[in-house]
């Protein structure tokens, strides 16, 4: 059975985790036009922008107050108004979002009232200026994302709405993805005859194209008009628990439209949860497109069991991810070893445990835990495969252990936040590069689609050392 | 010269100057004097600049190879600081690790000072050879008043090695800038002179203020040690802790980056009477004039000579190559701070001219220099902000930009070829050496294929279902 640990160490040596605003600006970026004014020093918006870039590799722009040693002895409200209007009058968005940093949240400033006397003052502008708490010293990047989930369906959504009255279209709450996820997630809903209204859409604000000229605001997200009309859609799909579930069951509660809160559509059965649900909320039938992508998943699953059947998996990450993430790697037959995130989410913990039990795998479950940790386990006990964000790679270098790249940040690659790791297709090219990649690591050479491994047990467990077959005999 | 982004922000006019005829200077507003610098930002204006947390911990204090860089406050800062600048050394603890006291909200409310001590402690006990403890202190703990020299002292006798607190709370300064004088102070004060050693100390220098990004260092120090110098401190680019401690043996300081290091520079020579020269080490023209001047202070000017010549022969060729390639292209550099200037002579040399030119961080003597180098009709801009960078990308249209990773997918969504200065996508640039890749990279950039497939084959954007907010129509 699987257990529960908690890293017991106060100090944190390589977190997995970064902080709440930068989840905030992220999801911002998911709104059509918005931009985010960032309350604080300058270095918290210059970092997060910088993070975005080396992520997403696009142009990210976040605007600070840039409080300083004066603002913070006598508050930063002046800032905070020259910053909105300046926003305003230079940039005309259509959505302003400010998100609160460690220095105003401790040195206590009102944002939500700085923001009324703006607005007071300025009757003329009436785009939606949005207030989200996002100190470091509470919760993760993802919590910034959660928090500014709930201010959107708090504060966004029209309340007026006729008895019956429908847009009908679904609120899908994607969570903490990447731009392929997004778009992986859309094509399910158009294959399924669905319309989806996304909470929120950065596929293409942070996966953008070349266009002479450069428009003023990237195209895509998802508008405020959208963003308004959300309480009359059919049912609410929150993907991720903790990046989105709170904000469907606001929904529900304020608006009445019902939520759907689902694990991490990765892998096999996590999908089909998602396309399922999808039909329960309409009556629409799971069209042949999807059936005949399902079907292939499951073909490269029977065709790659005999290399993945086994192995050990070490998992790194947000607590959503991992939580779709052993779904996958347990339809592999793989056994997800160590399962580390940062939090302390004892409640998220219990589920792992249940779920694991489900799946038939043992897993060590280990809250609070740094890459360290996962380092100093994995020299215990070693792993075939580590699969987590970037900053894994220190470990893989250390250990010679193949990193499977997944999650935020993906700094050292290209193009990772063009995949996609959810739907049938998503899995299928995980299955496809986890495979790919044990031939590199486990094999001397593929003959005829066989592994010739470095080595084998012999009758008294001393490997016996083969030949290559290409001459070196070296390994 | 005005820029249209800047109608509604009168005072950036204030940090905008031409060169006009007569070499003299046209400010923004119409006055005849230089511009203002080293001032807070305008709130909400899209600045490029970071914190005073990131000139300590990013530039002066993380690339000392052996000391745990341990941030005390929330987690963001650690993880956003760590492992990103290129800073390398020939060892990469430094790169791979990074320690942070993990704040959370009991302990902003609480104090956070028995955690760091406790953070220090177990770091130290995971890391035996590190040889000392560099804390750095963030936002929040500064201002919920942890004491956190107190906590080092009194860490520094349990772990028995040197625990460096540096007070480089993010909002400090106006600027990263700030940071870079605290790091100087707080080595200097803490480190140098610690411990003595013995031998003939008569031909021997440090290197100050270079901070060995993608082994910049590696393309000079070799030129030092031909002409029969030994280099003892590099200040603080692969640099150890014991190294700083002995820095002041040195006979004279070379200081290139005087931006970020003349602080440490002037406190040695106070103290100690080490004199000390200002030197450029990038371009042909600077780099033997640093090795002349120099060699000038030990009577090796002969050495100096022989060495320059050498050197200068080895790469004249490819220099040829690459000047009539690349002359009479306009190049606009952006740079932290004195790097502007230092490279307005190499793109001389290689017949290029720096039609626009500026710097996050500069200070007046900065911006003097800038000024004295450029030429008439040139533009030099002081903490340009996004709409700035934009507009003069769009119109002032320069063959090529250099700046770093964060401008660099908005010069590439603008179609402006563009070269990394900050972190070099390639690299080393400095030295002689380092001066033809510098020369491939921008020979790289201009003629890539990519820029006549845009001119030709690029399209506009595709019109959207709903309409954008366009920047034109709003005006």
């Amino acid at each position: 059975m699987s257990v529960v640990v908690k890293q017991s160490r106060a100090v944190a040596i390589n977190p997995t985790r970064s902080c709440a605003p930068i989840g905030a600006m992220l999801a911002n970026y998911g709104i059509h036009g918005a931009i985010t004014i960032n309350h604080g020093s300058q270095g918290c918006a210059t970092y997060p922008r910088h993070q975005m870039a080396r992520h997403f590799r696009e142009p990210v722009e976040v605007a600070s107050t840039s409080l300083t040693e004066k603002t913070t002895v006598y508050g930063g409200k002046g800032n905070l108004l020259a910053a909105l209007k300046n926003i305003w009058e230079r940039f005309h968005p259509t959505m302003i979002m400010v998100c609160s940093t460690c220095l105003s949240e401790t040195i206590g400033d009102d944002i939500p009232g700085v923001i009324d006397e703006f607005q007071e003052n300025h009757p003329e502008i009436t785009i939606p200026i949005l207030s989200v708490k996002t100190p470091s010293y509470i919760g993760n990047h993802t919590t910034g994302f959660d928090n500014f989930l709930r201010e959107i369906a708090n504060n966004l959504p029209d309340r007026k709405k006729k008895k019956g009255e429908t847009n009908g279209k679904i609120n899908i709450i994607p969570g903490w993805v990447n731009p392929g996820d997004i778009r992986e997630l859309k094509h399910i809903v158009r294959e399924m005859g669905l319309h989806g209204l996304w909470l929120t859409d950065y596929s293409e604000t942070l996966d953008g194209g070349y266009y002479e000229p450069r428009l003023h605001f990237a195209r895509g997200g998802t508008t405020v008009e959208e963003l308004r009309s959300s309480a009359k859609s059919l049912a609410t799909v929150a993907l991720q628990r903790l990046v989105g579930g709170e904000a469907a069951h606001i929904y529900e509660r304020r608006y009445g439209v019902p939520a759907h809160v689902l694990t991490m559509p990765i892998g096999l059965a996590n999908t089909d949860a998602f396309v399922e649900t999808l039909t329960e909320i309409t009556d629409h039938t799971i069209p042949e497109a999807l059936q005949v992508e399902r079907a292939r998943l499951l073909d490269a699953l029977v065709d790659t069991h005999m290399f993945t059947t086994g192995l050990r998996v070490g998992l790194f990450g947000d607590p959503d991810l991992l939580e779709g993430l052993v779904g996958l790697v347990s339809e592999m037959g793989m056994t997800p070893a160590y399962v580390l995130t940062a939090g302390e989410n004892g409640p998220w913990g219990e589920r792992m445990v249940e779920l694991t039990q489900e799946l038939g795998v043992e897993s060590e479950i280990i809250l609070k835990g740094d890459l360290h940790e996962l380092h100093k386990r994995i020299k215990a006990k070693p792993v075939d495969l580590i699969i987590g964000h970037s900053k894994g790679k220190f470990i893989a270098d250390a250990e010679q252990i193949p990193l499977i790249r997944m999650g935020f940040p993906v700094e050292d690659r290209f193009g990772y936040h063009r995949r996609s790791v959810v739907g049938y297709n998503g899995a299928i090219a995980l299955v496809d590069e986890i495979t790919n990649v044990v031939f590199e690591r486990k094999a001397s050479s593929v003959v005829s689609n066989t592994l010739v491994e470095l080595g084998v047990e012999g009758p008294t467990s001393s490997p016996i050392i083969l030949s290559n077959g290409n001459g070196n005999g070296k390994h | 010269m005005e820029l249209k982004c800047n109608e509604t922000l009168p005072e950036r006019a204030l940090h905008i100057a031409l060169k006009v005829e007569g070499g003299k200077c046209k400010r923004g507003d119409g006055a005849g004097c230089a511009i203002v610098s080293n001032s807070a930002t305008t709130p909400g204006d899209m600045t490029e600049r970071g914190c005073t947390y990131a000139g300590c911990r990013g530039v002066v204090g993380g690339p000392v190879k052996d000391a745990i860089q341990l941030t005390h406050g929330p987690i963001g800062c650690a993880f956003f600081s760590w492992g990103y600048r290129p800073h390398l050394a020939d060892t990469d603890f430094h790169m791979k690790y990074t320690f942070v006291s993990d704040m959370n909200e009991t302990n902003i409310v609480f104090g956070g000072e028995k955690k760091l001590l406790q953070s220090i402690i177990e770091a130290s006990q995971e890391f035996p050879e590190a040889k000392a403890v560099f804390v750095y202190n963030t936002c929040s703990t500064a201002l919920i008043g942890d004491d956190g020299r107190d906590v080092a002292k009194q860490a520094e006798a349990i772990i028995g090695k040197p625990v460096v607190f540096f007070e480089c709370e993010g909002f400090k300064g106006v600027s990263q800038s700030a940071g870079h004088h605290v790091g100087n102070e707080t080595i200097f004060r803490q480190l140098v002179g610690s411990a003595d050693a013995a031998g003939d100390f008569s031909r021997t220098i440090n290197i100050v203020g270079d901070y060995n990004i993608k082994n910049d260092i590696r393309t000079f120090e070799y030129l030092f040690e031909a002409i029969g110098l030994k280099i003892i401190t590099r200040f603080t680019g692969n640099v150890s802790v014991d190294d700083l401690k002995i820095m002041h043996k040195a006979a004279l300081n070379v200081v290139h980056c005087q931006r970020s290091a003349t602080y440490i520079a002037d406190m040695m020579q106070e103290k100690y009477q080490t004199p000390y020269i200002n030197v450029t080490l990038w371009g042909m023209k600077h780099m033997a004039q640093a090795l002349r001047d120099t060699a000038a202070v030990f009577g090796l000017e002969a050495e100096a000579e022989a060495v320059i010549e050498r050197e200068l022969a080895k790469i004249k060729p490819k220099i040829d190559y690459y000047r009539q390639r690349l002359t009479g292209k306009k190049v606009f550099i952006y740079q932290g701070g004195p790097r502007t200037w230092h490279w307005i002579e190499l793109l001389r040399e290689l017949g290029m001219e720096t039609h626009t030119a500026a710097t996050t961080f500069g200070h007046d003597d900065d911006y003097e220099k800038i000024f004295e180098q450029l030429d008439e009709g040139s533009m030099m801009i002081d903490n340009p902000n996004v709409p700035e960078l934009e507009e003069i990308l769009t119109h002032r249209r320069p063959d090529l930009f250099i700046s770093g990773n964060k401008e660099k997918y908005l010069a590439y969504k603008l179609g402006v070829p563009f070269v990394n200065g900050h972190t070099y996508d390639t690299g080393p640039y400095a030295g002689f050496l380092g001066m033809v890749n510098f020369a491939r990279d921008l020979d790289k950039a201009l003629y890539a294929p990519i820029w006549q497939t845009l001119k030709r084959r690029a399209k506009p954007a595709p019109a959207v279902h709903h309409s954008a907010h366009g920047f034109e129509e709003v005006l």
